[in-house]
């Protein structure tokens, strides 16, 4: 189950991306431009842009396996959500605006860094999602730069 | 269309100090993915990443030398997806050098100074480089 604290982390972290690999073991990876948690807390849905596609379904058909990091910049808190895949379907209203809450958010925190930059470029940047995957989530890594990196919060490491 | 070789005008992306991610994947299959701080041009067919802990990420290239960068033009609106292939690790010279500095300049400007700390340069060859212009 995810917990109420990453809930809320993901409901304001702006960055995400999600890694897959082929049947020869071969990674690859996507943008993400939304994310959304399942009302049972054991699902998450992702949003995808129209890039690579047939790609990314081709290896989660195949083997189930993926593994989103999501960010929160410029603080840096970043967790890892590992799981198996579960289905994919089209976009709904709803998550257009998962994805206009995301691409705010994201803008925001760039601001600082690209302070000349106009806003539709930067907006530009989180690009309309074409698709939603959604994925049972197994496991759950702190991945904060810092000595604790890596550790693995759900299910906890036994001490 | 993919290229073999990285191309001129990646280099100013790879120089950014926007964050990059890195996608690989352990030998029973799992794929993990994070957040780079840094990839380091070596020449037209090697590019370098920072190990700085020991990582899952480190751990996964030891075991299947596969791996997936991908480098963010954020004013261009798109992005470099590069497939690698883990070579070898140095802890001296040149490259070592040059990323252990740009590393702390990193560190300084992401408020992370005394966080990153390079172990070793991983060297990797290039298998291929695409960039990938986004919508909009």
């Amino acid at each position: 189950m995810i917990p109420g604290k990453l809930i809320r982390f993901l409901e304001h972290a702006n960055l995400a991306f999600v890694g897959s690999r082929d049947r020869d073991l071969v990674p690859f990876g996507h943008r993400v431009c939304g994310w959304r948690v399942g009302a049972d807390q054991r699902t998450m849905t992702i949003l995808l842009p129209d890039e690579f596609l047939t790609t990314l379904l081709e290896s989660l058909q195949q083997n189930g396996e993926l593994a989103v990091t999501v960010e929160e910049f410029p603080s840096h808190e970043t967790y890892q959500f590992k799981g198996r895949y579960l289905h994919h379907r089209g976009i709904q209203d709803d998550d257009v605006e998962v994805v206009d809450r995301a691409r705010r958010r994201f803008v925001k925190s760039l601001r600082p860094m690209y302070t000349d930059a106009p806003e539709h470029v930067l907006n530009a940047f989180v690009s309309p999602p074409s698709l939603a995957v959604e994925f049972e989530v197994l496991e759950i890594y702190l991945q904060t730069p810092g000595p604790g990196a890596g550790t693995r919060l759900i299910p906890p490491t036994e001490r | 269309m993919p290229m073999t070789r990285l191309p001129p005008e990646i280099r100013p992306v790879l120089e950014n100090g926007t964050p990059g991610v890195m996608v690989t994947c352990s030998a029973d299959g799992k794929p993990n993915t994070t957040v780079i701080s840094q990839v380091y041009y070596v020449d037209e067919t090697h590019a370098a990443l920072s190990f700085q802990f020991f990582s899952k990420t480190i751990r996964n290239v030891r075991e299947n030398p596969r791996a997936f960068v991908c480098v963010f033009d954020i004013v261009g609106n798109s992005h470099w997806a590069l497939q690698l292939a883990f070579e070898r690790s140095e802890t001296e010279g040149p490259v070592f050098d040059a990323m252990d500095m740009q590393i702390e300049a990193i560190a300084s400007m992401t408020g992370m100074s005394g966080i990153f700390k390079l172990r070793a340069a991983d060297i990797y060859r290039v298998l291929s480089v695409e960039k990938v212009q986004h919508p909009g």
